[in-house]
């Protein structure tokens, strides 16, 4: 078998795999009661809270990442390398150990003295936000330095030189350009956070109508053993995440470059 | 207008100068130089794109090199032209005049002259993606040239062209340099580009600058064997200068044994008997003496002779490599088409050839201090 043959049975063997897996939750899923449990009081609230939180993380991970993101990708600086790998952690440190990160942070003096302030985190809504905020973060600034990468510093170098201040020569030249690619890394990042779990239970806890949101209502449907309740959950889910994943892929065709 | 002082600059470990230019206002003023020789970074410092840690640019008597690329007022042409590719030609061409904030009549009729001038008036509501190579250059000088600079820097912009639309767009740019009168500062490393297009040529090799001066005057007479070299000049040889002999005015090289007279303008002055020099021979200059012809008093001192070991057809002329007997060297030769139809020269055959002494040019020898 030749290397491009090969190649393709890969790529089909991984569908497979992810099919089995949804063929198996369908199995399982009797077709009766999705009504009742996605209508039900705690499952959209679940899905609002989720919704919510995920859109204001990913907002503050494209306001924060999008400027780090501009600087990783143009400019030189001291420590430049250290930046990038730190913006990296989040991929390869666990997300319980990212919100255990968080908690033990809330517990030095600092964190208590934001605590204090009437900045609640630990068991609250914002503490949501912020544990998926810590997830995203360095995904978004990464993807968003990929998108800018893509654009070449010239036209911003011509569009100075034709009288634009380096704020308008981004604000009319690359970011217009690099558009596509930052609404697919903010789309992208926003999916993840949805289905962000690990940082979120160990910092907001799972606490019914306050922090549930829709990983934290599986883990608990699964917890009691409620099957049927869980597999809705989990198709809820997926049908938020790959709308998201579609999105990306529609916007994902780029203007040719010149 | 443009003064470039002391400047040195570094990019890696890469490193020039101290660097010191000063562009004639109102000309086309090329840098030369082979690729890695500094001069885009030299460019792009000008322009304001690369910090400048030592040295000055001063435009119209005042110091720039800390000032923005948008606060310089210098319009730059990179080799990749970036037109914006989400504006239409329109609004590229509009790009600086509304980044300015100018929207004068005068203005405005100045790049409406600019279109015409450029025939890109029916181009103008297309996106740059669907342009020819010519409609893009085109549409890249107009939005450089819109906000009427008077000094503008090309980044080797004709360097992705085929030959034929090179030749056009240089004309092209040219045109509009006589017509505008702007000041131009062009990199390239391309000899015939160089030659075409420049009133002044400096010529940057290895972060430095070798010589500056007409085209002329760095074409035909480069100071030094190195930029000899990079012009692609094939015929230098190592010889020595000869203290002043009976009989003998001017100067003298022996080179292999022979000794060379040179013209007087090669000033005697400048090199002293026993230096050391590189000679060159221009090959279009040298003449294939006929058999039983009688030779001119003055080609007499300078002959040599030899066999014909190669000939090649270069289309617009005839390549002869020729070997002097008794020496160890090869000198190439280039005959028009017609004299080597006459003269039915073959590879082996033997001849003489003569040698003006206006046609050698004395360089000293830096290998050799």
């Amino acid at each position: 078998m030749n290397f491009l043959k090969t190649s393709v049975w890969a790529a089909v063997l991984l569908f497979l795999f992810y099919s089995v897996l949804i063929l198996s939750l369908l199995t399982a899923f009797e077709g009766k009661g999705f009504w009742g449990i996605l209508l039900s009081p705690d499952t959209l609230f679940a899905i609002r809270l989720s919704l919510t939180a995920a859109t204001l993380a990913a907002f503050l991970a494209v306001a924060v990442g999008l400027p780090a993101a501009y600087a990783l990708s143009r400019k030189k600086f001291f420590g430049k390398q250290v930046v990038d790998t730190i913006l990296e952690l989040p991929m390869i440190m666990s997300p319980i150990a990212l919100g255990a990160a968080l908690l033990i942070f809330f517990n030095t003096r600092a964190g208590e003295a934001i605590q204090s302030r009437g900045l609640l985190f630990v068991f609250e809504f914002p503490g949501i936000v912020l544990a998926q905020f810590a997830t995203i973060a360095g995904l978004a600034t990464r993807l968003m330095k990929t998108a800018l990468d893509e654009i070449s510093p010239r036209y911003e170098a011509v569009a100075r030189s034709l009288g634009s201040s380096a704020w308008q020569a981004f604000w009319r030249i690359t970011f217009p350009l690099a558009f596509r690619g930052l609404i697919s890394a903010g789309i992208l990042c926003w999916a993840k956070a949805v289905g962000e779990f690990g940082a979120t239970v160990t910092l907001a806890g799972t606490m019914a109508f306050k922090t549930e949101t829709m990983p934290t209502a599986i883990f608990m449907a699964l917890a009691s053993a409620d099957i049927p309740k869980t597999v809705i959950l989990i198709l809820i889910l997926a049908g938020i995440g790959l709308t998201a994943l579609y999105a990306v892929r529609l916007l994902g065709k780029r203007p040719q470059p010149l | 207008m443009i003064r470039i002082h002391d400047l040195s600059l570094s990019a890696g470990n890469f490193r020039t100068g101290p660097l010191n230019l000063e562009p004639q206002e109102g000309a086309f003023n090329i840098l030369l130089g082979p690729t890695g020789s500094g001069k885009t970074l030299l460019l792009e410092s000008v322009i304001g794109l690369r910090p400048v840690k030592q040295g000055r640019v001063i435009l119209d008597g005042k110091e720039i090199q800390d000032l923005a690329p948008e606060k310089r007022g210098i319009a730059y042409l990179p080799q990749d032209l970036a037109l914006f590719p989400h504006l239409t030609v329109r609004e590229n061409l509009r790009y600086g005049l509304r980044a300015q904030g100018r929207i004068s009549a005068e203005d405005e009729s100045h790049l409406e002259r600019l279109i015409e001038a450029l025939k890109i008036g029916h181009l103008l509501e297309r996106p740059p993606q669907g342009l020819s190579g010519g409609e893009k250059q085109r549409t890249a000088l107009g939005r450089a040239l819109a906000t009427s600079p008077r000094l503008i820097l090309l980044d080797e912009p004709l360097a992705a062209l085929d030959p034929a639309l090179r030749g056009e767009i240089q004309q092209l740019l040219l045109s509009l340099q006589r017509t505008l009168r702007f000041t131009a500062l062009y990199v390239t490393h391309d000899l015939e580009e160089a030659y075409l297009l420049g009133d002044t040529i400096t010529v940057l090799i290895d972060g430095r600058i070798e010589q500056r001066g007409r085209r002329q005057d760095v074409f035909l007479r480069p100071a030094t064997a190195k930029i000899a070299r990079f012009l692609g000049f094939r015929n230098l040889f190592p010889g020595e200068v000869r203290p002043p002999g009976p009989g003998r005015t001017g100067m003298a090289i022996s080179f292999w044994g022979k000794e060379i007279l040179l013209p007087e303008e090669q000033a005697a002055e400048a090199f002293a008997a026993g230096e050391k020099v590189i000679l060159y021979l221009r090959p279009e200059e040298v003449l294939v003496l006929r058999e039983g012809k009688p030779i001119k008093e003055t080609l007499r001192p300078n002959i040599l002779e030899g066999r014909v070991m190669r000939v090649l057809d270069r289309g617009a002329y005839q390549w002869i490599l020729f070997r002097p007997s008794g020496m160890d060297i090869s000198l190439e030769i280039h005959l028009p088409n017609y004299v080597f139809r006459n003269l039915a020269l073959t590879e082996g055959q033997g001849i003489r050839v003569a040698m003006r002494k206006e046609s050698f040019w004395v360089m000293p020898d830096e290998d050799r201090g």
